[in-house]
């Protein structure tokens, strides 16, 4: 059975990770994605990384791979008249179109809803902007670095004890990537409207404000309680920590009272937990200072493996802190299947992170490797937009494709 | 101007905390009729937990919980009684939609496993949000969201540079698996509206947390050594960091006093735009900063330079001198921050509706537009078995004496 959105045609025009990251999650489960690269350069992701044996390839990116397997690649100049009327034709028989270019290009590109929704007005037509399509910071140039912190999540986090110390970031480009899926979910809500009333739309994402979205109960401190949350204040509860042991690092996570009483237990109920200022999960928190140290000296003495498979059983919701050597050997997701080998025809054979929900009936499924620049230039504008060798020939002289 | 694309879909929801309640509240914010199963004798987590409207303890009082349940409805059942699984089982056959997240066997142990829902309501789409999965060796255990960051391999990549690995802070693996199971339903409803089939979704917080980490995991598998943490440096980009400003003139919201700013130099031009707006222009032309190479090179110079240059200014300020020469800059923001940018306030993107016990607070909102089916948070959280009467009489077909019943059963509290 193939994948839910089978059938779905959507036209990603997407650099680095937002967008791609949207086209993919359609694209694993049935959608065809054709990628919209620039000649000659392709999407940044290809100049990221990291790359086999640290030496850049545009073909040989691990972000470029991940994010566009299963996607048909082709190259289109969309700063020249000609490629904009390629697009429109490429448009007309689209279900969905999914960029990431900030308004001011979308300005000078000429790209615009209005415009191509009179070529084809089922169109669902998807901007992931920094900022949003206005307001006063619309034109605000951004990083994953700057959206981070612009959305509240880079200033909560950090160390107590070094105040000295910046605010610090997630790994990875997690602006980008949460941006992608809730453009995806925004998408699909669009592409659901349409099975109704056949008409397509214009969705916008702020990547500012889906970081916003996310901040737990942080957020709330300030119009609750008028309080600022901070990487230096204390936790509302504890403990939640990473812990040193003897053989790598745990994260110490026992908020609910049975879980504390099974971990006192575990750890031989030494006398300092009866203290008053440990009773309840708040003067833990409260006492975090005190408490931390005691915990640690105990959790110092012990092995990462022990002590979470004992935790488990007692219900006590600990977890390692994992290498990536360890997520690849972790028996339980192979025993799920979840990461897939992927080979391709210049990086080589490398294992990613396979489907982040598994679906009864119409699986994720992996199909293809990540195109070639360009890979699919005939197959789409020969094979599907009837263009005629010499013609495709000519758009390439003329660097259009 | 049309209505939200899933006016008419109904959720049934029996999850609780963050994962599950961020997933239905994807669906409610597109429409969706979103019903919440809780009970007062084991309160959803997030009631529990501060913020509390001006710290005073209460169910409804919770800034977390009302955060997350904005524009959905509450009915308090207790699924420990054989009339309160007949109440659900009744929601159940008029749903769309059902979403837990429980792990592997509780709602089996409710006689609502997929299999039993199924003869329910053939073609429901049913997803089940847990740590581990409905599969493999560690399905039994419980997890949660704050330890799955960890497990997922953030912390091993998140840290400053030498220094231990460390979290996120937020309990990223929620919101992130709520994101995707909620993408997970939308497909699978599309897939149905074509062919009338629901199906079943097993998410697991660990893979779709997983899913984020790649970039880590293809460093180790193309390089053969686990990736170094790097603090907020860049391989491609300096400089890139989080910079101290000048701090409030008094502390703040409890006793804060730092203010930061986030800045990232992508290219020489901005580099050079970075110099004018430090009237730093010598520091384009000084050769140990005059190409990305060197400033890589020279980053801890760099950074004192800048750190220097930004303690004098608000980052609000540090952010506009920037943005005026293409830097890409902001505030990183604290909550007050957030709450005060004038950006997200003309952009309407705070909700301020009337609840009942907490009054007007300020809370995220929707981080999207549709052109055409305008999406709003409808109504504010719901209080703790606001809308069961309602349901129960309205949509399931009890009368009023029944619920009366059923309360003094025992099945609806």
């Amino acid at each position: 059975m193939p994948g839910p959105l089978t059938g779905l045609k959507v036209i990603e025009i997407g650099e680095m990770v937002s967008a791609p990251y949207a086209a993919k999650l359609m694209a694993d489960v049935g959608a065809e994605v054709i990628k919209v690269e620039q000649p000659e350069v392709g999407d940044p992701a290809r100049r990221r990384g990291p790359f086999p044996r640290n030496e850049p390839h545009p073909e040989k990116s691990g972000l470029f791979l991940y994010l566009n397997a299963n996607k048909l690649g082709i190259t289109l100049n969309l700063a020249s008249p000609r490629g904009m009327s390629l697009l429109e034709r490429l448009v007309a028989d689209a279900d969905v179109l999914i960029h990431n270019f900030p308004p001011f290009e979308m300005d000078r590109l000429g790209l615009d809803f209005e415009r191509l929704r009179r070529v084809n007005n089922r169109l669902v037509m998807t901007s992931i902007t920094p900022f949003g399509m206005d307001g006063p910071n619309r034109n605000y140039r951004a990083t994953n670095l700057v959206l981070w912190s612009a959305g509240g999540a880079c200033y909560l986090n950090g160390a107590p004890q070094r105040p000295d110390l910046p605010p610090l970031a997630a790994f990875g480009q997690q602006a980008y990537y949460q941006a992608g899926a809730h453009a995806a979910v925004a998408t699909m809500g669009a592409v659901l409207g349409r099975l109704a009333h056949g008409e397509g739309q214009h969705v916008e994402v702020s990547v500012q404000e889906t970081v916003a979205s996310i901040l737990e109960m942080t957020f709330a401190f300030w119009p609750y309680a008028g309080m600022i949350t901070t990487r230096l204040g204390q936790k509302p509860i504890q403990p939640l920590d990473v812990m040193e042991c003897r053989d790598g690092y745990i994260y110490v996570c026992c908020v609910e009272e049975h879980q504390w009483q099974a971990f006192v237990e575990l750890m031989g109920k030494p006398e300092w937990a009866t203290e008053e200022i440990f009773s309840d999960r708040l003067k833990r928190a409260a006492n975090w200072d005190a408490l931390r140290p005691l915990l640690q000296e105990w959790v110092g003495q012990q092995s990462v493996q022990e002590l979470y498979r004992k935790a488990l059983d007692r219900k006590i919701p600990f977890a390692p802190v994992s290498t990536m050597g360890d997520l690849l050997s972790a028996e339980h997701l192979k025993a799920r299947g979840f990461f897939v080998e992927i080979h391709h025809p210049e990086a080589g054979t490398y294992r990613y992170p396979g489907a982040p929900a598994k679906y009864s009936r119409t699986p994720w499924e992996l199909r293809l490797p990540a195109p070639l620049l360009g890979q699919h230039n005939r197959e789409i504008y020969v094979g599907r937009l009837k263009l005629s060798e010499a013609e495709l020939k000519e758009l390439e002289d003329a660097g259009v494709v | 101007m049309g209505t939200p694309p899933l006016r008419g879909v109904r959720v049934a929801d029996f999850s609780w905390v963050w994962a599950g309640p961020y997933c239905t509240l994807q669906l409610a914010h597109l429409g969706a009729e979103v019903i919440r199963i809780e009970t007062s004798l084991r309160p959803c987590v997030t009631r529990m937990l501060p913020p509390w409207a001006d710290n005073q303890f209460g169910l409804n009082r919770s800034g977390y919980f009302n955060q997350y349940n904005q524009g959905k409805r509450s009915i308090t059942l207790n699924l420990k009684h054989p009339q309160g699984v007949e109440v659900a089982r009744r929601l159940i056959a008029k749903s769309d939609v059902l979403a837990h997240n429980f792990v592997r066997g509780v709602m089996e142990k409710f006689g609502l496993g997929y299999e039993e829902v199924r003869k329910i309501k053939p073609d429901i789409v049913m997803v089940a949000l847990s740590g581990y999965g409905m599969t493999g060796p560690l399905s039994p255990y419980i997890s949660y969201g704050p330890a799955q960051v960890p497990l997922a391999g953030f912390s091993a990549l998140t840290g400053y540079e030498g220094g231990p690995p460390m979290h996120t802070a937020i309990s990223y693996a929620d919101p992130n698996a709520g994101i995707h199971a909620a993408f997970a339903v939308l497909a699978a409803l599309y897939h149905r509206r074509r062919t009338g089939e629901g199906q079943f979704i097993d998410l697991s917080l660990w893979e779709s947390a997983t899913a984020l980490t790649a970039e880590g995991l293809l460093e180790y598998q193309m390089s053969g050594r686990e990736p170094a943490r790097r603090g907020n440096r860049d391989p491609w980009m300096a400089p890139h960091g989080v910079f101290r400003c000048k701090d409030w003139p008094e502390p703040v919201g409890g006793g804060v006093v730092d203010r930061w700013v986030a800045i990232a130099v992508e290219n020489d031009a901005q580099w050079r735009g970075l110099c004018r707006a430090m009237g730093r222009n010598e520091l384009a032309d000084d050769p140990r900063f005059a190409s990305f190479e060197s400033r890589k090179r020279h980053e801890a110079e760099l950074d004192r330079i800048i750190s220097e240059w930004t303690q004098r200014f608000s980052p609000q300020e540090v952010t506009e001198m920037l943005q005026k020469e293409g830097v890409p800059a902001y505030t990183c923001a604290s909550n007050k921050e957030l709450a005060e940018d004038p950006h997200l306030n003309a952009r309407g993107y705070f909700v301020e509706l009337e609840h009942p016990e907490v009054g007007v607070r300020m809370h995220a909102g929707i981080p999207w537009r549709l052109s055409r089916d305008t999406c709003r948070v409808e109504s504010p959280a719901p209080l703790l078995g606001q809308h069961t009467e309602e349901v129960l009489t309205g949509l399931l077909g009890y009368s009023k004496a029944d619920v009366v019943k059923l309360r003094e059963m025992g099945a609806v509290q």
